[in-house]
């Protein structure tokens, strides 16, 4: 992994073995639209402190999950508790929400707007100017901040309605899929962000369906599917529990050697190379010996195995 | 309350700064005023004069005929107040020949020329025809009820003075005699009469009505337009995680109900500062000054009216998802404003009949016809008060209701909301928490 989580997690790790101050709880909670069911029996907590993903396919119910979360809709059944009280209203200005769907007033100056921003969610005038300007100079849109949001370009509007979401200094940030939509650098940017507001000690929750950047990221996770929570805890723990049962394999020539069911249970081809997940009680040195038989390899790596095929081995036997 | 507020102030502030509040503050009364004068003018441009023939049976009587229909003033209310510029005289409006030649034959000449338009009208005034009142107007258009009285009226006067004149009195006596009596118009308001005049009184009445409708129906679809608007750029979502539906509805409907109201001050302040030099100048035009009670119920009945409509227009906001749609829904709000209009005129004439009474108390149309009938005739105290507290009640439901279908429809992007769906949000809401919703969010 990289510097990130052995900064933070230990930390976080620390802070989740007391599940008492769990910063938001979720309590068996459903919602249904028509037949429709979009949340079904959803429990969950976040710790406070580090970076939460709230991980699934599109249409599983992650924004109706945290819609329910920032009360913008109410559960049908269930309880939310926002450090450890029913949730209501004086909880909203905690919160730091960034919609999937994300817009701005085009004709108001950057400035105004993000002091009107502030000044909803509490602020006062002069602290919300403050706190715009802090990061605004963060974020180098200084000399756009007398400009009107139309004339922004769009990854500016986005660094715009970010900075709207989190500078009343919430204690939890919320975002809907933040990361779609965003080019590189400025993936990158938000990146940093996150790591520097979880380093400050908030607590960011995010939806995502990309598992690569939940796997950077997160501390913690809850997959969900058909609105359901199908696996959910700390990222370091379930990867060990699932323990080194993939191989990364990197060859030239016959394939033939994944086609074993005694050996391989399933693989994954990316092109440059293919994830194997081993079969259960099968032994890595044997496909090694198979494989170097078969074909030229270039690198063959036992590792853990990856998010993404973690989701799709659990997804898979959820949908069967 | 917080919330609400700012809201009012960034609604009120970004749309009072824009370019097209100032221009359309400044030039709408300039475009008003214009497009009230132009239609006549234009009317005027390369009108001839009607081309008369009076057929009498000498020529004496003729000319005498032709010389006081000439003199006589033509117009309704030929009233002080009409500015005497205003009024064309007679004579730029009518040329009038005389034929003392009363035959079968000419008769059919007359007629010929009219086909040929070389005359528009003849009319018949032989001794004979006017002995056995039988005298008639011919023509391709038929005379206006003003053309007969004038008519009429110059006839019987001239017939009085040849009798009279017959009967051995003199011409100048003749004329005191025959001196029309004046009547002039008193308004009796509370204690207070005021002089005028009928034509005074309807444009005092279009003005303002007008004023009423076209500020309710503009800026109700402006409360729309803005609300789709917030919907469409996802803005909305942000509020919502910081204000309540029923916070930002109130604040959209209350801070576009201000932007309305000062630029409805702006063009009273400019009437007044424009009038004011004139009306120093000639204390009779004080006559169409408004009375002070009319004034506080023009105010009372834009902004109820404001209010009631501008939440119907929020909530058709709230259920439509594109400006299109919006339009095809507008109709909800326009129709009832625009069948009030319509029973301006019965209001006009009979203010106080039973059907008037029970129409403009119903809170609908109680913005126009009540007022109308303030306006007209003041109605009894219970009645303007009754109105006031129905609109209120029914602002107050619909606020509730329409609050409701907001905080539903205001998330639902992918398609406008039917009927049975917006009733079910009704039923649901009622049993919600704080804030609720039982809408899927991309539906």
């Amino acid at each position: 992994m990289n510097l990130i989580e052995t900064l933070v997690l230990p930390s976080s790790s620390l802070l989740t073995q007391n599940t008492s101050i769990d910063l938001v709880q979720l309590s068996n909670i459903s919602k249904n639209y028509d037949e429709f069911v979009a949340v079904d029996h959803l429990s969950l907590s976040i710790p406070p402190g580090g970076i939460y993903g709230l991980l699934g396919a599109n249409g599983a119910g992650k924004t109706s999950t945290i819609r329910m979360i920032i009360g913008m809709i109410v559960p049908d059944s269930g309880q939310i508790y926002v450090f450890g009280q029913p949730l209501s209203r004086a909880h909203l200005s905690c919160f730091g929400y960034l919609p999937e769907e994300r817009g701005l007033y085009k004709k108001m100056k950057v400035s105004e707007h993000l002091v009107f921003l502030g000044q909803l969610k509490g602020m006062s005038r002069s602290d919300a100017d403050a706190s715009s300007r802090r990061w605004c100079e963060r974020f180098e849109l200084t000399t756009w901040m007398g400009k009107k949001v139309e004339e922004l370009s769009r990854g500016m509007q986005q660094k715009v309605q970010f900075i709207g979401a989190v500078l009343h200094d919430p204690k939890v940030i919320i975002m809907d899929e933040p990361f779609s939509g965003l080019d590189p650098a400025n993936s990158v940017v938000l990146k940093d962000a996150f790591l520097e507001l979880a380093k400050n000690g908030k607590t960011i929750l995010f939806s995502t369906h990309r598992m690569d950047q939940a796997e950077r990221l997160c501390q913690s996770i809850c997959l969900i599917n058909h609105g359901k929570a199908v696996l959910q805890g700390e990222l370091g723990q379930i990867k060990a529990r699932y323990g080194k049962l993939s191989v990364q394999i990197r060859y030239e020539g016959e394939s033939s050697f994944l086609h074993q069911p005694k050996l391989v249970q399933s693989f994954n081809d990316y092109g440059n190379y293919v994830e194997v997940r081993l079969a259960p009680g099968a032994d890595a040195q044997e496909l090694l010996q198979l494989a170097a038989s078969k074909a030229r390899l270039s690198k063959f790596e036992l590792m853990e195995p990856s998010l993404e095929e973690i989701f799709l081995d659990v997804v898979g036997k959820s949908n069967a | 309350m917080r919330n609400t507020w700012l809201i009012i102030k960034r609604e009120y502030l970004q749309r009072v700064r824009t370019r097209s509040f100032l221009v359309l503050t400044l030039l709408l009364p300039a475009i008003m005023t214009v497009s009230m004068a132009l239609p006549a003018k234009i009317a005027t441009i390369g009108q001839k004069a009607e081309h008369l023939v009076l057929v009498t049976s000498t020529r004496e009587f003729g000319e005498q005929l032709r010389q006081q229909l000439l003199a006589q003033p033509l117009s309704q209310e030929a009233d002080e107040s009409d500015s005497e510029s205003a009024q064309k005289k007679t004579e730029d409006l009518y040329t009038i020949d005389v034929d003392s030649n009363p035959t079968d034959s000419e008769r059919a000449a007359l007629r010929q020329r009219i086909n040929t338009r070389d005359i528009d009208d003849y009319l018949w005034l032989t001794d004979g025809a006017i002995a056995v009142h039988d005298v008639s107007w011919n023509g391709r258009e038929m005379p206006s009820g003003r053309e007969k009285a004038w008519l009429s009226d110059t006839l019987g006067r001239i017939v009085l003075q040849q009798q009279l004149s017959k009967k051995g009195v003199s011409a100048a006596q003749a004329d005191e005699l025959l001196k029309p009596v004046k009547v002039d118009s008193f308004r009796v308001e509370g204690m207070r009469e005021t002089k005028s005049n009928g034509t005074a009184r309807i444009l005092e009445i279009v003005v303002m009505i007008m004023l009423i409708y076209m500020a309710v129906l503009f800026y109700g679809i402006s409360v729309m337009r803005s609300v789709l608007e917030e919907k469409n750029s996802r803005i909305m979502e942000v509020l919502l995680s910081s204000a309540t539906s029923t916070e930002l509805m109130a604040g959209k409907i209350l801070g576009v109900g201000a932007v309305g109201l000062t630029q409805i001050v702006v063009w009273i302040v400019m009437a007044g500062v424009v009038a004011l030099p004139s009306l120093a100048m000639q204390p009779k035009l004080s006559n169409l000054m408004v009375s002070p009670l009319v004034f506080a119920c023009f105010a009372i009945f834009f902004l109820l009216g404001y209010l009631l409509y501008s939440t119907i227009y929020a909530a058709i906001g709230a259920v439509t998802t594109t400006e299109q749609e919006g339009q095809q829904m507008q109709f909800l709000g326009v129709i009832p404003l625009v069948l009030s209009v319509f029973m301006l005129t019965p209001v006009i004439r009979t203010p106080d009949s039973t059907a008037m009474v029970w129409m403009s108390l119903i809170p609908f149309f109680a913005p126009i016809l009540m007022f109308g009938r303030i306006v007209v005739q003041t109605p009894p105290l219970w009645q303007i008060l009754s109105s006031v507290v129905l609109l209120i009640g029914t602002e107050a439901l619909l606020l509730v209701l329409c609050a409701r279908i907001y905080r539903i429809g205001v998330l639902i992007y992918g398609k406008r909301a039917t009927l049975p769906e917006v009733l079910k949000w009704l039923k649901y809401a009622k049993a919600q928490g704080f804030r609720s919703s039982v809408t899927r969010p991309y539906a």
